[in-house]
């Protein structure tokens, strides 16, 4: 008996210990079996041409039901613009598909602090900070959707971060209210769950490449099932302090379809250890910027 | 540790078996809403006086408090009641709370923050203002997980008995704390969480605590939770590592 479970016990481990491997072999088998390209730029019109014609599964009362363990664009968290394989980074493409140019359109002092982050700062997901919107829906982790009549709750096994999403047609809180997350808001249009967020505390990053928004950020996400296991994630990023105009990206988020999957606890600042070490060769903790500094 | 290992899998087993059947569906009890505690248990689950916290201004001074452990008493092996009182003494640095790591269960339940229940068709969902911890309860008879064998929150299982929802919690580490008063478990605890609707706007909450390794008994905690019944209560963020990141930050400049 002991030894059977002494056997049950090392497999496990084993699981635990590759736990990358069956997620990245989840990601190939979803690739291929979907219809639309993984590239951004292809993705997006073909995904939008397919949500025409798909018709979703439904919850019981009658929504889209986008219920279960989802990934989103991992390369993203390292740049979410188009950037080259290295020492440090996979490379990747841009998630930027509006401009067509795939680049943020910032305003020139907010170019310049994307470099200043990058020299000074320490970037805010080392440090375990939750990831902010829309970074939550691209960092390398599962992702677990659930819903029931008065709203979605999506969880996140990176810094078991969460987000709660009424659909109920309250309004956001007083601008006064700043928080990591933001304040998410849900409404259904058509098959589209439409998710406007605010209050925003400006101090999660896009990226580790140093990409931010500001407090003023006012983001607007649309969730569409394009296939049964794939969604169609658009974000519009309107930041009047720091962009020149709104933009938009856009990517699959894929079903993870292991059976009995399940989240498991990231407890991440608990065993975190590199944060001490970057503020000991002279990085900050990242205030968030609200505009140009008076210089 | 690997004999350890086998014998935590062999209770979470066990224990999986028992929670098979279970009512489930359109019936079962409303928890939903945002809840908290309202007394100083987060300070110490035992009778205590008024008195100061070391190291803090007079006015974060502990506030005088009813326990909320049944009898008043935790049954405490010999050892674990000299662990406890060492424990009260290094209680400045050594409370788990006073590096901001996940509190575990019970204690994060009435720390002074709320707390929303979110109900679905095969699990329930708590998400914690504190720490944006979170919390998934299965619902669907499904046994304790193999592989969150030593986790902060631990592994929650939940079934209904009428319309209590009980949750069956396991799978610890040994590092988290009961109060700021030292109270402490191994990572043999086990907690049996009782969540009773008795009224529109409160629920009665009851957590038995066992654990072989530090009590001569289990031993029940008790204490009602009441709605945040405000029209614009919701779950805002506490967000403990990032305040103490800022502090040593302004401490520098």
């Amino acid at each position: 008996m002991s030894t059977r479970l002494l056997l049950i016990a090392s497999t496990l481990a084993l699981w635990v210990g590759f736990g990358v491997a069956p997620d990245a072999q989840e990601d190939r088998s979803a690739r291929a079996q979907a219809s639309c390209p993984q590239a951004p730029v292809q993705f997006h019109p073909c995904a939008l041409e397919k949500a025409k014609t798909f018709t979703p599964p439904r919850t019981p009362d009658g929504k889209p039901d986008f219920q279960g363990f989802w990934r989103g664009q991992p390369a993203a968290t390292e740049n979410i613009e188009e950037h080259p394989k290295t020492d440090d980074d996979d490379g990747g493409r841009s998630l930027i598909v509006d401009p067509a140019d795939g680049r943020i359109p910032y305003q020139p002092w907010a170019l310049q602090q994307v470099r200043d982050n990058r020299a000074h700062y320490v970037e805010p997901n080392a440090a375990c900070f939750p990831s902010g919107v829309p970074r939550s829906m691209y960092v390398p982790t599962q992702i677990e959707i659930r819903q029931n009549a008065s709203g979605v709750v999506i969880l996140f096994e990176r810094a078991h971060t969460s987000r709660l999403i009424p659909t109920d047609g309250r309004a956001h809180p007083d601008s006064r209210i700043k928080l990591w997350q933001g304040d998410s808001r849900g409404r259904w249009e058509g098959n589209t769950l439409v998710i406007d967020v605010t209050n925003q505390n400006g101090r999660a990053w896009f990226d580790q490449a140093g990409h931010f928004y500001t407090e003023a950020a006012h983001m607007v996400e649309r969730l569409t099932l394009v296939d049964p296991n794939t969604i169609h994630y658009q974000v519009t990023i309107d930041d009047p302090a720091a962009f020149t105009k709104p933009w938009t990206m856009a990517f699959p988020l894929r079903r993870n379809r292991q059976p009995g999957f399940a989240l498991l606890e990231e407890a991440c600042h608990e065993g975190e250890r590199s944060t001490d070490r970057l503020l000991g060769l002279g990085f900050k903790i990242y205030p968030g910027v609200t505009g140009p500094p008076n210089r | 540790m690997r004999k350890q290992l086998a014998i935590v899998l062999g209770v979470v087993i066990v224990a999986g078996g028992t929670a098979a059947t279970q009512q489930q569906g359109r019936s079962t009890p409303d928890l939903q809403g945002i809840w908290q505690a309202m007394n100083t248990a987060a300070w110490d689950i035992q009778d205590h006086s008024g008195q100061r916290f070391p190291g803090l201004p007079a006015r974060f001074a502990v506030p005088a408090g009813a326990g909320v452990v049944d009898g008043n008493e935790i049954p405490y092996q010999p050892s674990a009641r000299e662990q406890k009182a060492e424990n009260f003494r290094n209680r400045v640095t050594a409370d788990p709370e006073a590096s901001c790591y996940l509190p575990g269960i019970p204690r994060i339940t009435y720390m002074p923050f709320p707390f929303q229940i979110v109900q679905f068709s095969d699990r329930i969902v708590i998400l914690y203002e504190y720490l944006h911890a979170t919390r998934e309860i299965y619902m669907d008879g499904s046994p304790h997980s193999e592989l969150a064998l030593d986790s902060w929150m631990g592994d929650s299982r939940g079934r209904w008995e009428g319309n209590t929802l009980v949750v069956d919690v396991t799978s610890f580490n040994d590092r988290t704390w009961f109060d700021r008063a030292g109270n402490f478990h191994s990572d043999q605890l086990h907690v049996v969480e009782r969540y009773t609707r008795d009224g529109a706007d409160q629920m009665m909450y009851e957590a038995t605590i066992d654990d072989p390794k530090v009590f001569t008994r289990p031993w029940k905690m008790r204490m009602p939770l009441y709605r945040r019944a405000e029209p614009n209560a919701q779950i805002l963020e506490f967000e403990c590592y990032a305040y103490a990141r800022d502090t040593a930050e302004a401490g520098s400049r």
